[in-house]
């Protein structure tokens, strides 16, 4: 008998997401910074959301794994690990993930630290709890992706650049609405995307952060997987990736073999943007806000640097009564208020102001 | 037995060119003009702001040693916005013991020091910073709260609570200490730019810079104004959050009812009180019994407070709303003007033959209120 | 409101971020921030109990006299919530004036509540938003 994988000893007990209700339109970004319209619809891009000025990853964050924990429904003290992946750190020096253990009451007794790897950290965070809980060195691991992108304004980074959090409640998988068959890494050093220490928006290589980055990397996690579990792409209903504008996951995902029935679910970054630690993320929140029992899902987050981590799910019956615990994807991408250009410049910190 | 025998008031103003202790010293020195300095026992300051915007501590002894008392006895009382009567308080019980026999009450503080954003900031410490205070409270926003649930609750429309701001800036027309010595129709407030909608900008008191100075003594002879009679006090509920009822100042409540047990009241001719925002000044009218709940701001509108009314005048200076609100100076204010009606002396809007007045003061709203009698002794 | 000390925010991390209101053992009445004594009955026999996070809005301002942190959100809309069981004066958040009426349903979420000018603590709290999305 083969010896089994440790991951099929976790599960998903619980998802959450939290999407700022603030949204801005592609056209009044293009038109403020003299883009043709054909930019961000080569992009499929639509609308993208923006935290408002009392919002940062941190309060998302938090948002998102109460969210989580609703759906989990478990105790606080069983907890033993908070993990929050961002690349848009309130502060630079002091932890956000104790901030978020000490409001979900999962405080003091458990590990908690921000993990960093551009869009990556919080998946880095999700295959490391997996292999604590399967340890059995901890009983349930929260991991929380959240972002407020930034972009140098005029950059066409600033068509995608958004805000949004998800988080998940991983645990021992008796109970769980999903359970993990297996997950693999791939990671090189790749520099497609970075922002120095002290500058506040990031530089990219463009074309560079495409073939090279993002489907060098996915495609080798993702393959990587499934050789090593002898599954393909036909065996899995969705499939989800990291999702830097709407058009980037369907073309990974039709390098890899998957129709785009099996994408489509998966996709919210048309509507919402790149929420980056969160984009995957969200996007297998939305599938297991509709999945049904036995379906098996591939996601695969990415970051730049680069790495990516593919990881195989399959479905429970629990996940039809943890659903409706908390707001679902669509509700949240639905409830907006639309912002123009100059209040989303004030709201992400995009104009000057001299403070003591 | 507490007479008020000496007062002066600086005028109400931005007097950038004059510090805390210039204008301290300039209120004292007039209030004393009569007395001897060298026999006065205690100097009793009243300064809120001083401290709030980390301007100077141990102010009292400050104050004195400039103005030239050096060696007196002082000390300086902090009760926010009620500072005033609280050290008028603290005075009169040092008479009242017998512990000094001539005390100097001087209030002073000054919000233009400052710019406004940062004034506002500071507005938020009179409330529970552990609680409210923490959030951006700013100038009014928890009397914008009261006011909105006032009209709401009572069914009170905004122009009718106007006449109150109204009738503040005919009053202090007169007034030569009053900040803001100009008429408003009642329509002109609502106009104004919102502070903190409800609230107007004519609804609010303005930013200026103050002092006023009595002298207080245990035996009547020579210069007496008017009899301290009492002073009263009572803390009240941190937060309009936690009163079942929010629209009722239980500290005010409480502080009257002991005032009234201490003294015989029959009548109230002239009040001075705490309209620091039109809404303070309509729910202290209720509070003290003068108006009916949900009848003040009516009561107003019909002249019943005015000049001539059936009722009480009340702030014949002008009120926090057009003489000025410097927060630790303001209760001083209210006594020196009540006393000087009653001695017939007020330099403004004289309410003839009035005999017994009263001094209001209420911090934030309500944590904590200070209430005076005063009475003439002609 | 700028300048608050380290210890001060840590103090109060509890009642702030998880709406933690002091519940008295003798009457029985909630009350929020925690005291060390009962606004009601005086007793200081104190537990904590969490608050709902959903109420009615009893009464609001809308604040445009506000301190410069406060300024990329002026004007603030503070607001008195009724949770039942306990008030809070809280900010009232992802709105417009237009949006926010007396009785409408209000929402806890965790914001950023002040900060201590650009370089400071942030302090994190409990704010309340329109149940109802735009």
């Amino acid at each position: 008998m083969p010896q089994q994988r440790p991951e099929t000893a976790t599960g998903i007990h619980g998802w959450g997401v939290y999407i700022p209700r603030f949204r801005i339109k592609m056209e009044d970004i293009a038109r403020e910074w003299g883009w043709s319209d054909s930019q961000w619809k080569a992009l499929a891009m639509i609308e993208k959301a923006i935290a408002g000025p009392d919002e940062d990853s941190t309060t998302m964050g938090l948002e998102a794994a109460a969210n989580a924990m609703k759906r989990a429904g478990v105790d606080p003290g069983d907890v033993g690990a908070v993990f929050f992946g961002t690349e848009s750190k309130p502060y630079a020096v002091k932890p956000s993930a104790t901030i978020i253990a000490e409001a979900l009451g999962v405080t003091p007794v458990t590990m908690a630290s921000d993990l960093e790897f551009a869009c990556r950290a919080a998946s880095e965070g999700l295959r490391a709890s997996l292999g604590l809980v399967a340890s059995g060195m901890v009983k349930y691991a929260i991991i929380i992706g959240s972002d407020t992108a930034q972009a140098n304004p005029g950059d066409v980074l600033e068509f995608t650049a958004s805000s949004g959090a998800a988080a998940y409640v991983v645990g021992p998988s008796p109970g769980s609405a999903a359970v993990f068959e297996g997950s693999y890494s791939y990671v090189t050093d790749t520099p497609d995307f970075w922002r120095r220490e002290g500058t506040p928006y990031p530089r990219h290589g463009e074309g560079f952060t495409g073939e090279p980055a993002y489907f060098a990397h996915i495609i080798g996690a993702a393959r990587g997987l499934m050789n090593t579990l002898g599954l393909k792409p036909s065996d899995f209903k969705y499939a989800v990736f990291h999702q830097p504008n709407g058009r980037f996951p369907l073309k990974v995902g039709e390098m890899l073999g998957f129709k785009p029935e099996q994408l489509k679910a998966g996709i919210v970054t048309p509507l919402i943007g790149n929420t980056y630690n969160a984009s995957a993320l969200i996007g297998l929140a939305r599938i297991l806000d509709n999945a049904a029992p036995g379906d098996r899902i591939l996601v695969a987050p990415f970051g730049s640097g680069a790495g990516s981590d593919a990881y195989s799910i399959i479905v429970t019956d629990a996940v039809e009564e943890k659903r409706n615990k908390a707001p679902k994807v669509d509700e949240l991408v639905s409830k907006k208020i639309m912002i123009n250009y100059s209040t989303y410049a004030k709201f992400r910190h995009m104009i000057r102001v001299v403070r003591e | 037995m507490a007479y008020i025998t000496g007062v002066s008031m600086v005028n109400v103003d931005r007097h950038y060119d004059k510090g805390v202790k210039r204008l301290a010293a300039e209120a004292s020195s007039k209030a004393l003009e009569d007395a001897e300095p060298d026999t006065l026992d205690y100097i009793i300051v009243s300064s809120s702001f001083t401290y709030a915007s980390d301007v100077q501590l141990d102010i009292a002894s400050y104050i004195a040693s400039y103005t030239g008392f050096r060696g007196v006895r002082a000390l300086a009382v902090e009760s926010g916005e009620a500072s005033g009567l609280a050290a008028v308080s603290v005075a009169k019980s040092l008479i009242d013991s017998g512990l000094a026999s001539r005390v100097l009450v001087v209030g002073v503080d000054k919000l233009s020091e400052w710019p406004t954003w940062k004034v506002y900031g500071h507005f938020s410490k009179f409330y529970d910073v552990e609680g409210e205070g923490m959030y951006s409270i700013g100038m009014g926003g928890i009397a914008g709260i009261l006011m909105r649930l006032y009209m709401e609750t009572f069914k009170v429309d905004r122009l009718t609570l106007a006449y109150w701001p109204a009738l503040m800036h005919s009053n202090a027309k007169l007034n030569p200490y009053a900040m803001l010595r100009f008429a408003i129709t009642p329509e002109k407030v609502l106009e104004a730019p919102p502070v903190a909608d409800p609230i107007t900008l004519l609804d609010s008191f303005p930013l200026g810079d103050g002092a006023a100075a009595l002298v207080i003594e245990g035996s009547g002879r020579g210069n007496v104004l008017a009899e301290l009679v009492a002073v009263e006090s009572a803390t009240g509920y941190p937060s309009i959050a936690l009163p079942e009822d929010p629209l009722r100042f239980e500290s005010l409540e409480r502080a009257y009812q002991r005032l009234t047990q201490r003294a015989d009241i029959k009548e109230v001719d002239v009040i001075e009180l705490h309209d620091s925002f039109t809404i303070m000044g309509i729910l202290e009218l209720e509070s003290l019994r003068l108006a009916e709940r949900g009848k003040a701001a009516e009561a107003v509108s019909r002249g019943y407070f005015s000049l001539g009314g059936e009722g009480p005048v009340v702030n014949p200076s002008g009120g926090l709303k057009a003489r000025g609100h410097p927060i630790g100076a303001t209760g001083v204010y209210q006594v020196v003007e009540v006393a000087l009606q009653l001695g017939g002396e007020f330099p403004g809007l004289k309410v003839p033959d009035s005999r017994h007045g009263l001094a209001v003061s209420v911090n934030g709203s309500g944590s904590s209120a200070y209430i005076a009698y005063l009475r003439s002794v002609g | 409101m700028a300048g608050f000390s380290a210890p001060a925010v840590w103090r109060g991390r509890t009642h702030r971020y998880r709406l933690v209101a002091g519940k008295c053992t003798s009457c029985g009445k909630l009350h929020y921030p925690p005291s060390y004594s009962c606004p009601y009955c005086g007793s200081r026999s104190m537990v904590e109990a969490e608050l709902p996070r959903v109420g009615r809005l009893m009464s609001y301002s809308v604040v445009y006299s506000v301190p410069f942190d406060s300024k990329s959100r002026a004007p603030v809309i503070l607001g008195l919530v009724d949770l039942g069981v306990a008030r809070v004066i809280s900010e009232i958040t992802d709105a417009s004036p237009e949006d926010v009426s007396v009785g409408m349903q209000v929402e806890a979420v965790f914001r950023r509540i002040a900060e201590d000018g650009g370089t400071g603590l942030i302090v994190y709290g409990i704010k309340f938003r329109p149940v109802k999305g735009a």
